[in-house]
This record gives structure tokens, sequence and C-alpha cells, in this order.
């Protein structure tokens, strides 16, 4: 929607109007807490729980679990019959939603203990999924982390040419990188002062601040990104609705 | 750190150092906006990560029977890198008329699923009068899925994905939407693309989205925080090409406006351009600072 073009006081004009006054009202933390703020603070976070759970509902809990089984999902003909019989099975749904409302118990100071069934059998499957996951995720890249340490130029035919120097370089930095950020972690032994596993530690500990000072500088652009994109909107949107 | 000098006044170093934090606001906000103001355009930096996503997508040709899934899983928290990212990612797989669904895991991306894709519709069809893009036909919207790994494993082990997802977001069943005739296993599925602000949301379908010994090409737009995390499943290779925030982004519609001479920038390049601005700004106040710490450090 662009700002100039939206009718005024239409459904567009005051979506881009109170969008206008809730940004400024949460930039208004930048010069000093104030109660302005906070209100849209805690409307906000009112807001996203309230869209949370309705989207939930809406998407979820009533087409796929409540609607089939209260009958809603089949249709009907004029003549009063249906598309396709009631399935009753979908009643077993019953079954899991009770079993995962036993959490609630966890409200009552006598009957917690029922809840603590659900959570032992979220940790399980968790556990077991974790497992899973683990392996999937972190194999490709340990099998990744075996390179040679020589890289050899290649032409088209496949044959080697003399040595790939970016390649090989690049290739020993990041086992010497992985080896003593390793070496680092290795808290079960004593390491002898000016020794080779303190002095890899060292390297390992200056690897790592390199790579949280990557962290930081990715985390102000992100930061600056967000900023950027409502001061797009105050500028060609909101603003605008006032010359317009 | 600092301070007063010995005679009383108050020193160019105390100064740099005590420069009021909301002057820093209000010059990294001018930084930011100038660019907007005045429609400021700066060439985007070349990223090999974005080259690589274009070419896995423009390698891509429309099939029967398969899909192009994009995880959308990102809200307006982070809208303003990842919308650029899904945007014009999409806008390629339009232009090649390859179809794709569009599905999220978080709740907050579902009124941009039904808006991105109407939005480019729009834009394409006024740039390329007589052709048509089609709800059903070019793309199709399953919206948002509660349920994260069980949603996702579910996906990728559905023996047909019709029974698991039954009706696209407005409840048509899948079965009388044509794009979705011959798509009923991940086998189906030509490539996932995944943006999202979120790690554990990536990380979610970099381990569960896969079956049967098959694992779709995975491409994957991440916010500039999260880069440093993306590039080691860029480096192993669990990902084919990778949007490092939005920079990756300009980058990509620098490529595909190349591609496509006739097309209208985006926002990626606009807000590209104001970040590079204001990291001047960020560089020359962090020298400005440490300048005034130096000066504080010999004065003592």
């Amino acid at each position: 929607m662009d700002g100039a073009n939206a009718a005024m006081f239409g459904l567009e004009w005051w979506e881009a109007f109170v969008g206008g006054i809730c940004t400024i009202a949460i930039f208004s933390f930048l010069y000093r807490e104030n109660p302005f703020y906070r209100f849209f603070e805690h409307l906000y976070i009112g807001i996203a729980t309230g869209i949370g759970v309705m989207a939930t509902i809406n998407t979820f809990l009533w087409p796929t679990v409540f609607k089939p089984m209260v009958d809603g999902e089949r249709i009907p003909f004029p003549d009063g019959t249906f598309a396709e019989p009631y399935n009753s099975m979908y009643m077993l749904y019953l079954i899991p939603i009770a079993f995962g409302s036993l959490y609630y118990f966890i409200l009552s100071r006598k009957y917690n203990w029922i809840a603590q069934i659900v959570i032992g059998f979220t940790l399980g499957y968790g556990g077991g999924l974790a497992f899973k996951a683990t392996f999937n995720e972190m194999l490709p890249q340990l099998e990744d982390s075996f390179r040679p340490l020589y890289v050899a130029q290649q032409t088209a035919q496949d044959a080697a040419v003399g040595i790939d120097w970016l390649a090989t370089f690049s290739n020993v930095v990041f086992i010497f990188t992985l080896i003593t950020a390793l070496s680092y972690f290795f808290f079960t032994f004593k390491r002898s002062e000016g020794g080779v596993t303190e002095k890899s530690a060292l390297a390992g500990r200056w690897m790592m601040m390199g790579c949280f000072g990557a962290f930081f500088g990715a985390t102000i652009m992100a930061r600056m990104a967000l900023l950027v994109e409502r001061l797009e909107f105050l500028i060609n949107k909101w603003f605008t609705l006032f010359i317009a | 750190m600092s301070s007063p000098s010995s005679q009383g006044g108050v020193s160019l170093s105390d100064r740099l150092e005590r420069i009021d934090r909301r002057f820093v606001y209000l010059l990294i906000a001018l930084a930011l906006a100038l660019p907007i103001i005045f429609g400021w355009k700066l060439p985007p930096a070349e990223m090999e990560t974005a080259d690589a996503f274009f070419a896995v997508v423009d390698e891509l040709k429309p099939e029967h029977g398969k899909l192009v899934l994009i995880a959308s899983d990102w809200g307006p928290g982070t809208q303003a890198e990842n919308k650029p990212q899904t945007m014009i990612a999409m806008e390629h797989l339009m232009r090649k008329r390859v179809p794709f669904g569009l599905i999220s895991i978080t709740p907050y991306a579902a009124p941009f699923l039904e808006s991105m894709p109407r939005d480019l519709k729009a834009k394409l069809e006024a740039e390329a009068p007589g052709e048509t893009w089609t709800y059903g036909t070019d793309w199709i919207n399953f919206g948002y899925r509660p349920g994260f790994v069980i949603m996702i494993q579910g996906l990728a082990k559905a023996t047909d994905l019709h029974d698991v997802l039954k009706t696209d977001v407005s409840g048509t069943p899948l079965a009388d939407l044509p794009i979705m005739k011959g798509v009923h296993t991940i086998r189906n599925i030509a490539m996932l693309m995944e943006f999202t602000g979120l790690v554990s949301a990536f990380n979610f379908w970099v381990q569960f989205f896969q079956a049967d010994g098959y694992k779709p090409p995975f491409v994957h737009g991440c916010t500039s925080i999260t880069i440093p995390e993306a590039y080691i499943y860029y480096v192993s290779k669990q990902i084919v090409g990778l949007y490092e925030g939005v920079a990756g982004a300009a980058w990509y519609e620098n490529l595909l406006s190349k591609k496509y001479p006739e097309r209208e920038s985006g926002t990626a390049l606009k807000i590209n351009t104001s970040l590079a601005v204001a990291h001047v700004v960020i560089i020359a106040l962090m020298i400005l600072g440490n300048v005034g710490y130096l000066i504080s450090r010999r004065s003592r």
C-alpha cells in the first residue's frame, strides 16, 4: 500500500496511521523510558500472543482435529445424504488430547505429579528426535572437516597442475582453527605452563575472538536492517499520509 | 574511563568519549534515512553464496509433478531482511514459471504468505501484458502449519502429502488444485528454500526434511545476525546457496536485473544502500571513540 494513494480514513489509511504511531511509541524508548513506550510494548506482546493462539486454532486445531470429529468436514447433498459416511475413528483423537491436557495439572500442588507423565513423554520423544537431528546435522559437517592440506590445481580434464595456493591456505587456516579451538575446551588435564596445549588453547581463544567479532559485526548489520525497514515505512508511507 | 582535565574544563578526549548516546542514535537514523529520502542506490557487493543460489534456481525447469517448497519462517520482526529475500527468490521462480508452494512454521508469517505472491503477480502482469500467473497453477499457499519438528518430519515421511496437508490455506482440497497433481512425496519436491531469522527453524529443516536417502537441494536466506552460523552449512554443502542477509538479496536482485533488464528493482537494493551509509557512520564513530580513548590515556 502506498500511503499517498490510501483513501483518507479508509482501512489502509488507518493501518498505516496506527502502524506509524506504534513504531514511534516503541522508538521513544531510545530517548528514555516512558509510559507511552510501556503501553505499546505490552500491547505488542498481547497481540503477538493472541495471533499465535488464534492461528493455531484456525489453521490446525479446528480444521484438522475438531472439525472432522464433530462431522463438519463432510459435504452434504440437498437430499440430506453425505458425500462420504461419517468416520467415527476421528474420535480417537480424544485420547492424545486427553493425555496432553494432563499437562495442566502442573497448576495443582496436590496433583502436579500427573503433569510429569506428560513432561516425561515429551522429554522421551524430544531425546529421540535430538539424537537423530544431531546425526543428520553434524555428520556432514564432521565429514567436511577432513580436508587435505595440499590442494592441487586441476585442469578441465582433471589433471593436476601444481598447487592451488588459495584453497590450500584456506584449508590450513580451517584445520588450524578447528584443532586450536577444540584444544581450548580440553579441561580434563592440567596444561603445562608454556607447553604445546597451553599455546594451542591460547591460539584457539584468539581464533574464537575473531569469530565473535564476526558475530558482533553481523549483529550490528541485522539491527540496522530492522531499523531501516521501519524508517522506510515512516518516510514512504506514514509521513505521506499527512502530505496527501 | 575518562577524567576531567586538570585545568577544570572539558578536554576534547572527554567530549569524544562522552558523546550522548541519543546523538549517536540520531546520527544513525539520519544515515539510514537519507538514502531512502533521496533515492540513492549503491552497487551491491558481489557474493559467491548468492551467485550459487542464483545458479541453482536458474537451472530449475517447470516440470509436471514437481514443486519448489518455500518455507517462509519469519514475521514482522525480521521482515526487513527476510521479506526482500523471499520476494526475490519467488520472483525468479515466477519468471521461470517454476511452480512453488509456500509454508510456514511461524504463525506471524501467514499474512505475508498471502500478500507476497499476489504483489509479485501484479508486478509481473503489469510488466508483461497478456501473461498471467494463477493461484493453484503457479503457486499454492499451505499456510501456517504448527508442530515444528513433528510437522517437518511428517512432510518428509509422508507417503502422500495430500493426506498430511489435506487442504490449502483457504480450505480447498489439494486434489482440486492443478499444481498438486503428481506431487505426493518428498521426492516431488524439486528444491527447498528456507527463509528465517531463527536458527532453530533452519536447523529443523536441515535435520528432518529428508527421507529414503533423498534430500532435495536446499537453499537458505538468513538474517545478518546468523550469517556466521549459516555459512558453516554452506561450506559443508548442506545448503547449496545462501542469502547473507539483505546484502545477499541485493546482489541476487542485481543478477536478476541483468537477466531480465525490463524488471523494476525491488527493496533489497534500497535497504542495502542505507546499511552501507550507516556502516560508514558506525566505523567513523568507532574510530572517534578510540581516538578519544587514546588521547585520554596519553594525557593521564
